[in-house]
């Protein structure tokens, strides 16, 4: 989709990009990262001629950009910025429909884009006739992303765009923002400096020091495989941690070492039923598949008797959250392990702490064969 | 039990005080003819100079506006020449504005033309070039950079950029010096009688030659108040052709 190749470019007597090859896939989102200065920002600006490159060559769609009119190569690429770039003087409406208004599209077509639009970005319609002055930080970055998808570019280029925004919006928009790259699929290439958004949103990492294209591989290989110490200082002590965010804790949900019960059954029977077959926990169960209450049978610390404990709400874990959130949740309620729902609130099965360090060990030992 | 001393003292010092009183009387009696009667004897002359006064401003302005409008995007796009013309219509705008109708006189004189409304407008013309030529190049650069590239970034050509970001964006700035333009160009016009141009100065001028203050006052009231009054009028303006998105409040 995107292939740079042996990109220079040189201001004054610094070499801002070094002589960079990479080739963006399609529908794919590449984080650009690196420390400030390094060059990411300004190979994102040469893929839509913002700064013309020095040596070296850029093809879009089997197409060398020095071929096709700067205007017209920027209104088939979104742009978002991090200084959001709304203007004042025009609506939300205004602002959206710019490019197709630029691009001669029907009023009623434009209509429709726009409404389409806000619903993606999950805005109400009522914001259409709103200034940007009106919004909050979040709100114009969602404008600003529908502004770029406007002209339905294959491809979108975002500049750091939730650097302004406080880090609880940050979270919120990234998460919406997956969801929306889930639902269109476009090809991305988003730079930023916060390593932690590169893991959480990016299909694919490069890394870029001092105008030097050091690694670029998919998530998990980049954090399994850091090329060197620079790559290993940017990910961080805690790249094992951050690792676990990339999994979900539906790849650890176990079926066995528990029993189920119906949440009608008295608790002698049920502690009978332990006893019998050996089993610690018991999860009760509605008709409805819905967890209502856990039986516990604990040896109590210093007789040979056994605790015999019943929790009617206990913790729970859903499928979609990820390692990182589950370790979380362990470490906050002191359990090792948990119950785990789905979307529905069904219960599907038990996620325990030492499976969890069983993966994460045999993940480092991968990374130093 | 009455002090003598003091009532004494009370009595010379309310004596002194009616004797200035009378004296400044006498003084108004003397230098101050009843308003009714001035205004019935000089209407005509008061509606003649008015319009000479608002024509003399009406007819430099649009010579300033389109010199400085197109000065100040002339050097917009480049502050190496933009340093120098500010500076240059500085130091215009430090020239007593009276020493300039002089000027004004004195390089027209040649062409016959040294006196009338032609050196009255050059004066005013060349005194408001620096409020315009100013606002119009800050109102330009005052547009964020992000804003155009972000402008660029979508595909807008420079033309586009320019008509539908910068100048929009710009516009209340630009009006805001051409309202201290206008302001500033009839209080300067003032001086135009001196070169027989007439406006309201003939009242002042008139006035302080025959000692006659009413004249004087009716001819400063009437200079302030059409300033006052075109002020608030261009203010209206400048609120109407603001983009309304920004005027709102969150």
């Amino acid at each position: 989709m995107i292939e740079l190749i042996n990109v220079t470019k040189i201001f004054g007597n610094k070499t801002a990009v070094n002589n960079l090859s990479l080739h963006i896939e399609k529908g794919s989102l590449t984080m650009f990262i690196g420390p400030s200065g390094c060059g990411k920002t300004t190979t994102l600006r040469m893929i839509n001629r913002l700064t013309p490159f020095d040596k070296g060559n850029i093809i879009v769609n089997n197409t060398p950009i020095s071929d096709i009119d700067p205007v017209k190569l920027r209104r088939n690429i979104g742009y978002v910025i991090q200084e959001i770039g709304l203007f004042p003087h025009f609506t939300v409406f205004e602002n959206i429909a710019i490019v197709p208004r630029l691009l001669k599209w029907e009023q009623k077509k434009i209509e429709r884009r726009v409404e389409e639009l806000l619903e993606l970005v999950t805005l109400d319609q009522s914001f259409t006739k709103k200034y940007p002055l009106q919004l909050s930080g979040g709100e114009k970055q969602r404008v600003g992303l529908a502004r770029a998808l406007a002209a339905e570019p294959e491809i979108l280029l975002m500049d750091e765009p939730f650097g302004a925004i406080d880090p609880i919006n940050r979270l919120k928009l990234q998460d919406s923002f997956l969801e929306i790259q889930e639902e269109i699929k476009k090809t991305i290439v988003f730079v930023t400096h916060d390593i932690n958004e590169a893991i959480k949103l990016g299909d694919k990492i490069a890394i870029i020091d001092k105008g030097n294209l050091i690694q670029y591989d998919g998530v998990s290989q980049i954090l399994s495989n850091p090329a060197n110490e620079f790559v290993e200082n940017l990910l961080g002590q805690d790249r094992n941690i951050k690792a676990l965010s990339l999994k979900k804790a539906k790849d650890y949900v176990l079926k066995d070492g528990f029993i189920t019960v119906l949440d009608t059954e008295p608790p002698e029977t049920i502690k009978k039923k332990l006893e019998e077959k050996n089993i610690k926990i018991a999860f009760a169960l509605d008709a409805r598949n819905h967890l209502k209450s856990r039986y516990l049978l604990e040896k109590a610390t210093n007789t040979k008797k056994q605790k015999f404990i019943h929790n009617p709400a206990p913790w729970i874990i859903e499928r979609q959250n990820n390692i990182n959130e589950t370790l979380s949740k362990m470490l906050e309620i002191g359990e090792k392990q948990l119950p785990v729902v789905n979307r529905k609130k069904e219960f599907v099965g038990i996620i325990k702490l030492s499976n969890i360090f069983e993966e994460v060990n045999r993940k480092e030992i991968i990374s130093e064969e | 039990m009455v002090n003598l001393k003091n009532w004494d003292q009370l009595l010379d010092s309310f004596c002194l005080h009616t004797f200035f009183l009378n004296f400044f009387k006498i003084t108004l009696r003397r230098h101050i003819i009843p308003l009714s009667l001035f205004f019935e004897y000089y209407q005509d002359k008061i509606i003649l100079e008015i319009l000479n006064h608002i024509k003399i401003v009406a007819m430099s302005i649009p010579i300033s506006i389109l010199v400085s409008v197109s000065l100040g995007f002339y050097i917009s796009s480049r502050p190496n020449i933009a340093k120098y013309v500010i500076n240059v219509a500085s130091i215009m705008m430090t020239i007593p504005s009276l020493a300039l109708y002089g000027v004004m006189v004195v390089l027209l004189a040649p062409f016959k033309l040294g006196l009338g409304i032609v050196p009255a407008i050059s004066a005013i013309t060349i005194y408001s070039l620096l409020p315009i030529t100013r606002n119009t190049y800050l109102a330009l650069n005052q547009v964020k950079p992000g804003m155009i590239e972000a402008a660029r970034g979508i595909g807008m050509s420079k033309n586009q950029i320019l008509w539908k970001v910068k100048i929009p964006l710009s516009i209340p700035v630009i009006m805001s010096g051409l309202r201290i333009a206008i302001v500033m160009g009839i209080s300067v016009a003032t001086y135009a009688s001196l070169i027989a141009a007439g406006g309201l100065g003939y009242f002042i001028f008139a006035g302080i030659g025959r000692a006659n203050l009413t004249m004087v006052l009716v001819g400063a009231i009437l200079i302030s108040t059409l300033g006052i009054g075109i002020n608030y009028l261009l203010l209206k303006v400048e609120d109407c052709i603001t983009p309304k998105g920004l005027k709102v409040k969150r």
